[in-house]
């Protein structure tokens, strides 16, 4: 079994880059003193926890969600590979309530993955807020699935965000993340995942159980790139009169 | 199963009659929590987006399918921007994907395979069509320069000018506004972004003159243009590489 390759953002690669020069740097700080960053002001609040993608369970990565609500039951959230100002915008994730998720088409289920492993296994977690804080909304999130992409494939190395989207997936039962991994996130942010596992016993899962269909529905899932032909904008049919 | 060129299959989600998407309104006890956690929370990763443009973007497949995109960028280093792109600038803004920008020396250190799935700014800078709403040209001007020579890729997971209430399916790639055909942007949008914003894109072209592109134009980046072929991601089943059983 392959260990696994995970890069922090403190070992990643750098991105490639001359440093901002001042003139635009002034001008971000300007700018931003007057615009409406209304959609980044939503996002209130950070999760950590890892995802492996769909297609390859060996190739795991530590997973920082900046998150906002956009009703009651869906959230969408921003990942990064790290709580750092450094941290690469590596890919986004949906979180809906069961109530939306069983709305969904079959082949769409299979793109969702559940959280309730992730939450109650401790895996996932708020770094900075007292755990028993966080459990009132964590509850909430055991019973909800999530659907992620990434688009920098960090822990191969890539310097910058080359190739295809992955479908990612999240951890569902014990044995799948890699000890080392959860080891040293624990380290880093002070935090024992088995005590909070302790105190999560009482939570539960979605009210239906997780759907069959979640996750992969077990398979593994990977996107492909196909060409297409555009259709020319002088394609009308033709009338005859 | 799922492609980004498909129709999604008939559900509540795809039927596009209502503008919100599915849900209950936030609770006032989860705003409270939510605000309260945030304060012990540090963000920083969030707090470094400095940079707000306002443009116009086209489905990578079927582009002459336009949409506003409100992109909000942390600008990395001098040559690459890492952003997170809404579908506007208001609180109820929904997060519709992600897009990379990166300079013409970093772009041209991809492979062609790769740069077919980049797109160029020169054009929307040029004609105003890419906007820095609440900020003076003057100010914004140095970046727009930087910006009209640079390359972009926009991975968009919710299509939301479709009408789905949820994002449903796999991301689409997206393309930039071009001096073509199906690239001129409708103008009842433009008309009404720019009421929104309380702006003209008429009158600010004038202020985009001297504004250049790249040094020498990369033939292989928009590619639509010059090869009329777009791209659409399929899902596929596969055999998962294991550590353990799954799920």
């Amino acid at each position: 079994m392959e260990k696994a390759v995970h890069l922090s953002t403190k070992n990643g690669p750098k991105v490639p880059g001359e440093p901002t020069k001042t003139g635009t740097s002034m001008v971000d700080t300007a700018a931003s003193a007057v615009q409406s960053f209304a959609p980044i002001n939503q996002i209130h609040q950070h999760l950590c926890a890892f995802h492996f993608y769909a297609y390859d369970m060996t190739r795991q990565v530590e997973a920082h969600h900046f998150c906002g609500h956009i009703n009651e039951d869906m959230r969408q959230c921003l990942i990064y590979d790290g709580p750092d100002a450094n941290a690469r915008l590596i890919g986004l994730e949906y979180i809906v309530t069961e109530k939306l998720f069983m709305t969904l088409p079959d082949d769409e289920k299979k793109l969702w993955h559940t959280h309730e492993w992730e939450v109650k296994g401790g895996f996932l977690f708020m770094p900075g807020v007292p755990e028993a804080i966080q459990r009132q909304d964590l509850e909430k999130v055991a019973k909800t699935y999530g659907k992620v992409y990434h688009f920098w494939q960090v822990d191969l190395g890539h310097q910058l965000p080359i190739g295809l989207p992955n479908i990612m997936m999240a951890v569902t039962r014990d044995g799948q993340l890699y000890p080392e991994m959860i080891k040293e996130t624990e380290k880093q942010f002070g935090v024992s995942m088995d005590k909070e596992r302790a105190s999560r016993a009482y939570m539960k899962g979605p009210d239906h159980g997780i759907h069959p269909l979640a996750n992969g529905g077990g398979k593994g899932l990977k996107l492909e790139v196909r060409e297409v032909d555009i259709k020319p904008v002088e394609s009308v049919p033709r009338v005859f009169v | 199963m799922a492609s980004s060129d498909k129709i999604p299959v008939a559900c509540p989600a795809s039927s596009g009659d209502g503008k919100e998407p599915m849900g209950d309104p936030t609770k006032t006890t989860t705003t409270i929590l939510d605000k309260g956690t945030a304060m012990m929370q540090s963000m920083k990763p969030i707090r470094q987006m400095s940079v707000h443009v306002c443009s116009f973007a086209c489905y990578s497949h079927d582009p002459g399918r336009h949409m506003e995109v409100h992109i909000y960028g942390h600008r990395v280093n001098q040559d690459f921007l890492q952003c997170a792109v809404y579908d506007s600038n208001s609180s109820k803004a929904h997060l519709i994907g992600i897009e990379y920008i990166v300079s013409e020396k970093l772009f041209e250190s991809l492979s062609p395979e790769e740069q077919k799935l980049w797109h160029s700014h020169d054009y929307e800078i040029q004609i105003a069509l890419l906007v820095t709403p609440r900020v003076p040209e003057v100010v914004a001007k140095p970046e727009l320069k930087n910006l009209a020579k640079s390359y972009g890729k926009f991975w968009c997971t919710w299509q939301i000018d479709r009408g789905d209430r949820l994002p449903l399916g796999v991301p689409s790639l997206m393309v930039s506004p071009q001096d073509v055909n199906l690239g001129r942007i409708k103008p009842e949008l433009v008309k009404k972004r720019d009421e929104e914003h309380g702006i003209s894109t008429e009158a600010l072209k004038p202020s985009r003159d001297g504004i250049s592109g790249p040094e020498k134009k990369n033939l292989v980046a928009d590619y639509w243009v010059r090869f009329r072929k777009g791209f659409a991601l399929d899902v596929v089943e596969t055999d998962m590489k294991r550590t353990a059983p799954f799920p």
